[in-house]
């Protein structure tokens, strides 16, 4: 057992920590949330240093490190602003995961560079008006027509999709099959694609510097080597992607339940009430002790995911585990700080309501935290 | 006779300040520990200079050679050794200012001698050397002392000491330099002034000062509108302009303008010593600080322990209101 | 150009609250955050840009504890090849002269054209090691430098003088630089130099390594020995003003207007 992150480990903190607590300044987390903008200048800097490319194989001009090291800046970057945190570390989403498991050399050469290096962002677009947490029929669809697909369909809620250079769509490729979800197929597709159109989505609750969108294929003609591994295997495909960036996602919500957390263990030590600090009030401090745990707990479980999908042991019912109870954490954490902030908390100067705006996506992105229950029970069942 | 050495700084035909306040702490130490003062000059053409020298010290060493026209530590090291050398004074002080950290360490290390630098203050406690200088920015102060040798060499911070004039009409004695071969490791080329931008902040009666403590770029025209509405000029700390966000013209402190408005108000300056020169002798101050302990509250009329940016836009409201224009 | 670069591990001090500790001569190091001394990282910054420039090499030095390898793998990370740590607990105690001598003992055996140190560090504040080092190796040195410019056997370096002047002298290699804030604009770390910097060995040596004795190194090799430390006096007794941003703002803005200055 070893409970500690080894010493290249705590460099990339550092590193990470250094740069975002310079570049997040307080004064632009307010600015974007407010605009609603992507920080495109923010997410290229931070990709020149290598911090949004951590899982990227180094032939990619990635960093080649494994997921644990990503949830590390993933989580630091959410820590000093979980809206800024979120846009950044989700830039180039699932394109390079999926490519780099089942694309071709051509596809990972052609696409995973940009992304890396910050050159480009990607959407990843499974989510349909009509298909949320049930994806098992898509009704996108994608025929073939010579050596094309003819798409159509529309999705919805897809994270970066007016920006994005690249794109992954999951289509329903054969009607008829039954189960339908053993006729989905995914493929990859350029921003400049005649008939392909974003529509930005505004009014988000938080995580308001990253944009979603949504997305209207109408005749989308793609070359038969668009298909992203073999044909009719996209769900199995997205079932895996997500086992494994669902993780980032716990790490998302535990960097934004730690940032809420000091801020208000500094707030409770400096402000004072009936002639006292409150943080010597137990009904204030204890609560404090019980974030700490709270978010020790969600830490390590998701560690334990990240570091069991770095051995090679994808467990999905530890990755489920990890979301599930990072996101609940995030949730209680950043609600306790406004707390603790009192009145002053619930105004966006003092940041906290912020962070417990942002912190509810993660209980409902890459699958909500009630799928993360059925996951969890589901694998009880068949261990048990 | 016991002697105490102050070395005589100027640049450009100016005797520099931290000289007579040097003079003016050397008199007092000489006295108590029975020795002569001296002021030492090294230059070309500086009689003048030692004219002046002559009513703060009893006596004035004038070393005249056409390669001290400019300050050069290597130049200064060789001259200055052999004086001390001959005279073994019991103390040599040096201005903590640009020329002294570019000598006085090299110096003292040639001949051996004991350094202490940045002092604040000096006393002797019998043949001990007691300094006080400061760590940490100015938070703490230490009391410290220096090896015992009999002779020791001390930098002197720039303003720790006022100057207090008397006619001492000191001798002034004239040594030949004692340079022989020319020294040509270093060689001073020119002075040089940095572009200005074209705000003179020592002209303005009101500055409001920023420093760190403003995180980013992006803050400075909130706390510019603060200095408008009172009808002054920012002004600044030296990181804000090593990180670009303000022109050089505008740092106040040793390494850039000293100022004496009618009011000056500090904004996220922790008051390191540096920037507290350039503008103590202003006629109000002002400083907001988060922190209860910085040092800039030791100099402050007035203090705010508070996040700055709670209060900037409140402060330029109200003094709007009171100025009668509309918000 | 090879350029050695002296650089120390010092606490992040400006914003956190220094406490005397129960010796009285040092301060509380519990709760302070360390990384390279401000100073120190522009040095290192432009030691990498004349690498980068130039060719060559960067070695970064330091005296310090284990715990000032952070800021030697800094150093690495940002572009050094090679990190040295003196250390020794008879070093403890050392002024900036033990310092100097330390690091003297340990460069003279290295080869190099530069040395590059900060101007001086933000917790002693000595203004020291860069020219005492220079004077131990026989070599010129320049202080508060804010620009450097090279031309085959010299360089040339421009010094900050008080009040906003500078003056340009010319020095002949090798050289010993203390560099002023403000030269360049120091760098980030990228991922790529932490995995650069985790292949590179930090090597470590002690008093027995280097040819110093006891008595020349800690308090006994010093010039200075701390022997208390205390509060700074105030000048001014300051009015603190309290109450609520706006009450604040409110009772500034009278006495801005009582001393007529509306
Ligand atoms: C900001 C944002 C960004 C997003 N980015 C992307 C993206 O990039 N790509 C993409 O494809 N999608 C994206 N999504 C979509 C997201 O993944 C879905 O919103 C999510 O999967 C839930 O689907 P839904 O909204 O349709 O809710 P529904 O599936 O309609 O669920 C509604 C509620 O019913 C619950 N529920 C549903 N089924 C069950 C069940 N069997 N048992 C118990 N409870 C159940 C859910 O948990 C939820 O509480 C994004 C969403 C948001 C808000
Ligand atoms: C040779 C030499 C010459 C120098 N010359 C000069 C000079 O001419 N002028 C000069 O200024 N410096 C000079 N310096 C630098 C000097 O030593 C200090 O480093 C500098 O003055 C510190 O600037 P600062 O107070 O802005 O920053 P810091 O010391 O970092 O202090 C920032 C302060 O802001 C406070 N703060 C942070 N956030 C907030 C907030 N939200 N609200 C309120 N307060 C906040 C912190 O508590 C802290 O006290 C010189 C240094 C050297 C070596």
């Amino acid at each position: 057992m070893h409970f500690e992150l080894d010493e290249e480990q705590k460099e990339i903190k550092r590193a990470v920590k250094e740069f975002c607590e310079k570049e997040f300044t307080p004064e632009l987390a307010l600015e974007f949330d407010e605009k609603e903008e992507f920080p495109t200048e923010l997410y290229k800097k931070a990709a020149k240093l290598g911090f949004t490319s951590m899982r990227i194989h180094e032939d990619y001009d990635g960093q080649g490190y494994g997921l644990l090291e990503d949830c590390i800046v993933v989580e630091e970057m959410c820590r000093v602003d979980p809206g800024l945190g979120a846009a950044v570390s989700l830039g180039n989403l699932m394109v390079p995961d999926i490519l780099l498991k089942h694309g071709t050399e051509e596809q990972k050469k052609k696409y995973i560079p940009p992304l890396a290096k910050g050159d480009a962002i990607s959407a990843a677009a499974f989510s349909e008006p009509e298909h949320g947490s049930d994806i098992t029929r898509m009704d996108t669809t994608a025929a073939k027509s010579g050596n094309e697909w003819i798409i159509n369909g529309s999705k919805e809620f897809i994270t970066n999709a007016p920006l994005a250079d690249v794109f992954i769509v999951l289509c329903q490729t054969d009607p008829n099959v039954t189960p339908s979800h053993r006729g989905q197929s995914i493929f990859i597709m350029e921003k400049v694609t005649p008939g392909l159109e974003a529509t930005k989505l505004k009014g988000k609750m938080g995580i308001r510097p990253c944009i979603t969108g949504s997305l209207s294929l109408s005749d989308v003609k793609v070359n038969e080597n668009n298909v992203v591994g073999e044909l009719n295997k996209g769900f199995y495909y997205t079932l895996a992607l997500f086992d494994e960036t669902r993780i980032t996602v716990a790490a998302q919500a535990v960097g934004m339940a730690q940032g809420a957390f000091e801020r208000a263990f500094q707030y409770a030590k400096t402000r004072k009430q009936f002639g006292s600090p409150i943080i010597k009030f137990q009904g204030i401090s204890f609560k404090l002790a019980d974030m700490a745990v709270k978010i020790e707990a969600a830490r390590m479980l998701t560690h334990k995911a990240a570091w069991l999908f770095d051995q090679g042991r994808l467990d999905p019912m530890a990755t489920s585990m990890a979301k599930v109870f990072a996101g609940r954490v995030a949730m209680e954490v950043t609600d306790e700080a406004i707390q603790i902030y009192g009145g002053y908390g619930y105004l966006a100067d003092y940041h906290v309501e912020r962070f417990h705006r942002c912190a509810k996506i993660t209980e409902i992105y890459e699958g909500t935290s009630e799928m993360q229950k059925l996951t969890i029970i589901n694998q009880l069942l068949k261990r048990m | 006779m016991l002697e105490i050495f102050v070395l005589t700084e100027h640049r450009q035909g100016q005797i520099r300040d931290i000289t007579f306040e040097m003079l003016t702490k050397g008199r007092d130490l000489a006295e108590k520990a029975g020795a002569d003062l001296t002021a030492v000059v090294l230059g070309k053409d500086v009689r003048e200079h030692a004219k002046t020298l002559s009513e703060y010290a009893k006596k004035v060493l004038l070393v005249e050679d056409k390669r001290l026209e400019n300050f050069n530590s290597e130049v200064y090291k060789k001259v200055l050794s052999d004086l001390i050398n001959k005279h073994k004074p019991l103390l040599i002080m040096i201005g903590h200012t640009s020329f002294g950290v570019d000598l006085a360490p090299s110096l003292a290390a040639a001949l051996k001698l004991p350094l202490a630098s940045d002092c604040i203050n000096i006393e002797f406690e019998g043949a001990t050397l007691l300094i006080t200088r400061q760590m940490y920015g100015g938070k703490v102060n230490v009391k410290a002392t220096v090896r015992k040798v009999g002779c020791y060499i001390v930098t002197v911070r720039q303003a720790a000491f006022s100057v207090q004039k008397l006619s001492m009409n000191g001798e002034i004695i004239e040594k030949s330099s004692s340079l022989t071969e020319e020294i040509t490791s270093k060689r001073f080329i020119k002075y040089v002034s940095p572009p200005l931008s074209g705000v003179d902040i020592t002209a303005a009666d009101v500055l409001v000062g920023v420093g760190r403590g403003i995180k980013d770029e992006s803050n400075i025209p909130a706390v510019e509108e603060l200095a408008r509405s009172l009808g002054g000029v920012l002004a600044c700390s030296r990181p804000i302009v090593d990180k670009g966000w303000l022109p050089n013209d505008r740092q106040v402190g040793t390494s850039g303008k000293i100022v004496k408005p009618k009011l000056y108000i500090a904004l996220g300056i922790s008051g390191a010593f540096q920037h507290v020169l350039g503008m103590k002798s202003s006629d109000l101050i002002i400083a907001v600080n988060k922190d209860p302990n910085a040092p800039v509250f030791n100099f402050s009329d007035y203090g705010v322990v508070e996040d700055l940016f709670k209060l900037v836009s409140p402060l330029k409201n109200k003094i709007c209101e009171l100025k009668g224009h509309k918000i | 150009m090879d350029v050695i670069v002296c650089v120390k591990h010092v606490p992040e001090t400006a914003e956190a609250e220094i406490k005397i500790d129960s010796t009285g001569k040092a301060v509380e190091k519990i709760g302070l955050v360390f990384d390279i001394n401000e100073s120190d990282d522009y040095a290192l910054e432009e030691a990498i840009r004349i690498k980068e420039k130039l060719g060559g090499t960067v070695t970064a030095l330091t005296v310090g504890s284990g715990d000032a390898d952070s800021t030697l793998r800094k150093c690495l990370a940002r572009g050094a090849d090679q990190a040295i740590r003196l250390t020794d607990v008879k070093f403890n105690g050392s002024d900036s002269y033990a310092t100097a001598k330390i690091l003297h003992s340990a460069i003279k055996g290295l080869s190099f054209d530069l040395i590059l140190t900060g101007a001086l560090a933000s917790d002693d504040g000595y203004t020291m090691v860069g020219p005492i080092l220079a004077e131990l190796l026989g070599i010129p040195h320049a202080t508060m430098v804010k620009n450097i410019e090279f031309s085959d056997d010299v360089v040339k370096v421009n010094r900050e003088l008080e009040g906003g002047v500078e003056e340009i002298v010319e020095v002949k290699l090798p050289v010993a630089l203390s560099v002023q804030t403000g030269i360049n604009e120091p760098r980030y770390v990228s991922i790529l130099g932490i995995k650069k910097a985790m292949r590179k060995e930090i090597k470590v040596l002690g008093l027995v390594d280097i040819d110093l004795s006891e008595n020349d190194v800690g308090e006994a090799g010093s010039w200075i020995v701390i022997e208390k430390m205390f509060v700074p006096p105030v000048e001014k007794q300051t009015e603190f003003i309290k109450g609520t941003p706006e009450e604040v703002a409110a009772k500034i803005a009278e006495i801005i207007k009582s001393r007529g200055l509306m």
